[in-house]
């Protein structure tokens, strides 16, 4: 009950500093272009007439693959685009509430630090997959009750992008409780979102490198930091129902937010406020 | 049994560098309002905070309600008013109590039934539904009594509960400390209004450096041992004659007389002397200096003694 509490007064506050709302407001918006947007006629199971912003689409195309094609472009970017603004939304929610005259409250009472860690973790991974699930859900009951086509590919994908939303907060959480700085924490969760292209090309890199030190950082930067490019290509593969080589980047990156949530509270029990 | 209980309890910051609080033993009894005074950085919020668990201990021990203070099971009866509290200001002053009152384990059909009582207790009522950024300081301060006894507890720490507060309201909390005392609750109250502690204490410690300069009851604080203040209706010169005469220290006081007597016998001895003389006594009191002057002599003697 009282984690729950504590998911919901997140809740409440993203509500109230109008992030939320914002966020709401922009999937509402997609919602709504795919709902006025997409035109289709369809005649003996086959496709007649489609049209998206009002253009002829090339009937060449199989319909199947326009939808996959239009889910892979909103899963893609609601993989980037979302789980960037996500992040910078909820960024200031773990150091606000570690501010002095906040904490303690919570502390005096009679709950254990990890819950209200988890609690505040938990709450805003809830705020963001709403949002995504809302975003996605929607679009894909629009897409599929108008196409005809169910592909559950990318329901998945939203799945993997609150997961990687969920790792890279797990590490601004982990950031914030030991910096107490929102700011600080999202420029270098950032960076690492960013880091991610450049090491899966770490190969060419090494060339550009003297010496083997740098050549064994990269490498090791690449298996313990989160592969968001890699987590993105998975989200892509997911809805195209491609064949995912290897789940391995999924795992690790798992690996590295339950060690970020775990040092993280581990810090936060021992903390003094 | 002792409500609260420290052992040794020391607490530094920094590595050592700055001692908030040093070997500090204390026991409080149940159903007491109990204060700490001390100047500023003295350790008395450091020591708040080691109790409730916000800050942890660096060695010693301490026990409040019986349990150990790394059991936050306890905090289920105990409320606390934090110094500079901040309740999220998106929240209307019902949903603070529903809030703070959930997290502290009490249902929620009870609290439904409370809320509108504790409002109304701490002169709120009519700011239930109002978000409580639209609250000044003492609204606010008034706020974070109500939260600290939303579960009802058996043990209240408050931390400056008077501060920004005007003197009316000021009143109506000492009045409801004191009502609480009497329906058995224990206080533990952090304030620097010595003013307020006098009037409202049953106990006080006196804190400095993070160490425990002196404990015990306002009254043994406040009254000076074997002085009297006499006042007389005439005969001011006959007192002084007749103190002269007894080798008593008598000394003038907003036309009064203040006489140091070695034992009650000596007293009686001076009185019996004036009266066999026909001096007409208005009174004779015993002198009490106030709790602030107690304190500024307590802190700047343990200066002035310290190396």
């Amino acid at each position: 009950m009282k984690l729950f509490a504590i998911i919901q007064l997140t809740f409440r506050e993203s509500l109230a500093r109008k992030t939320f709302i914002a966020f709401f407001g922009l999937s509402t918006l997609v919602n709504l272009l795919f709902l006025f947007a997409l035109n289709l006629d369809i005649v003996d199971g086959a496709e007649s007439y489609i049209s998206l912003f009002g253009k002829e689409i090339d009937q060449a195309f199989e319909l199947e693959k326009i939808v996959y094609g239009i889910e892979s472009v909103v899963a893609v970017g609601l993989f980037t685009g979302g789980v960037f603004m996500s992040l910078f939304a909820t960024s200031s929610l773990i150091p606000a509430f570690l501010e002095k005259g906040s904490i303690d409250l919570l502390i005096s009472k009679p709950l254990s630090r990890f819950t209200i860690l988890a609690g505040r973790y938990l709450g805003a991974v809830a705020i963001v997959a709403f949002n995504v699930f809302y975003l996605v859900g929607f679009s894909w009951l629009i897409l599929s009750f108008k196409t005809g086509v169910w592909n559950f590919g990318f329901l998945l994908s939203g799945v993997m992008i609150v997961l990687t939303y969920a790792i890279l907060y797990a590490l601004m959480a982990f950031l914030g409780v030991t910096i107490r700085s929102g700011p600080f924490s999202l420029m270098i969760t950032y960076a690492i979102l960013f880091f991610s292209p450049l090491l899966l090309q770490r190969e060419a890199i090494y060339a550009l490198l003297s010496g083997k030190f740098w050549g064994y950082l990269l490498d090791f930067l690449y298996h313990f930091l989160p592969k968001t490019t890699e987590l993105g290509n998975i989200t892509r593969m997911l809805v195209q129902h491609a064949d995912i080589g290897s789940w391995l980047p999924v795992l690790t990156s798992l690996l590295f937010g339950a060690l970020m949530l775990g040092a993280a509270s581990m810090i936060f029990k021992r903390k003094d406020f | 049994m002792y409500v609260v209980e420290t052992d040794n309890l020391t607490k530094y910051y920094s590595r050592g560098k700055i001692k908030a609080l040093e070997d500090f033993t204390l026991q409080v009894e149940k159903g007491k309002i109990f204060s700490l005074l001390g100047p500023n950085g003295a350790g008395k919020t450091t020591l708040i905070k080691v109790l409730l668990g916000i800050v942890f201990p660096t060695r010693g021990s301490a026990r409040i309600l019986g349990e150990d203070i790394s059991n936050p099971g306890a905090h289920s009866r105990i409320g606390y008013l934090a110094e500079n509290h901040r309740f999220p200001e998106f929240l209307t002053a019902n949903q603070v109590l529903f809030y703070y009152g959930k997290m502290s384990g009490v249902e929620p059909a009870l609290l439904k039934e409370r809320i509108p009582q504790l409002l109304k207790l701490v002169k709120l009522e009519n700011w239930g539904d109002t978000k409580i950024r639209k609250f000044s300081k003492g609204m606010m301060q008034r706020m974070g009594l109500a939260q600290a006894l939303s579960n009802d507890p058996d043990l209240l720490f408050l931390d400056e509960p008077t501060d920004g507060i005007d003197p009316v309201g000021r009143r109506e909390i000492r009045d409801l400390l004191k009502n609480l005392r009497d329906r058995g609750k224990t206080i533990f109250l952090n304030s620097h209004l010595l003013s307020e502690v006098e009037r409202v204490s049953d106990e006080v410690a006196i804190l400095k450096n993070g160490r425990l300069l002196q404990k015990g009851t306002v009254e043994d604080m406040v009254s000076v041992k074997q002085q009297f203040t006499l006042q007389l209706a005439e005969g001011y010169d006959l007192l002084q004659a007749l103190c002269a005469e007894l080798a008593l220290p008598l000394v003038s006081q907003n036309g009064s007389f203040i006489v140091s007597v070695r034992d009650d016998a000596q007293l009686n001895h001076l009185i019996d002397k004036l009266r066999e003389r026909q001096a007409l006594i208005r009174g004779i009191v015993p002198r009490k200096i106030t709790l602030e002057d107690f304190f500024i002599e307590v802190v700047e003697e343990k200066e002035v003694a310290a190396p």
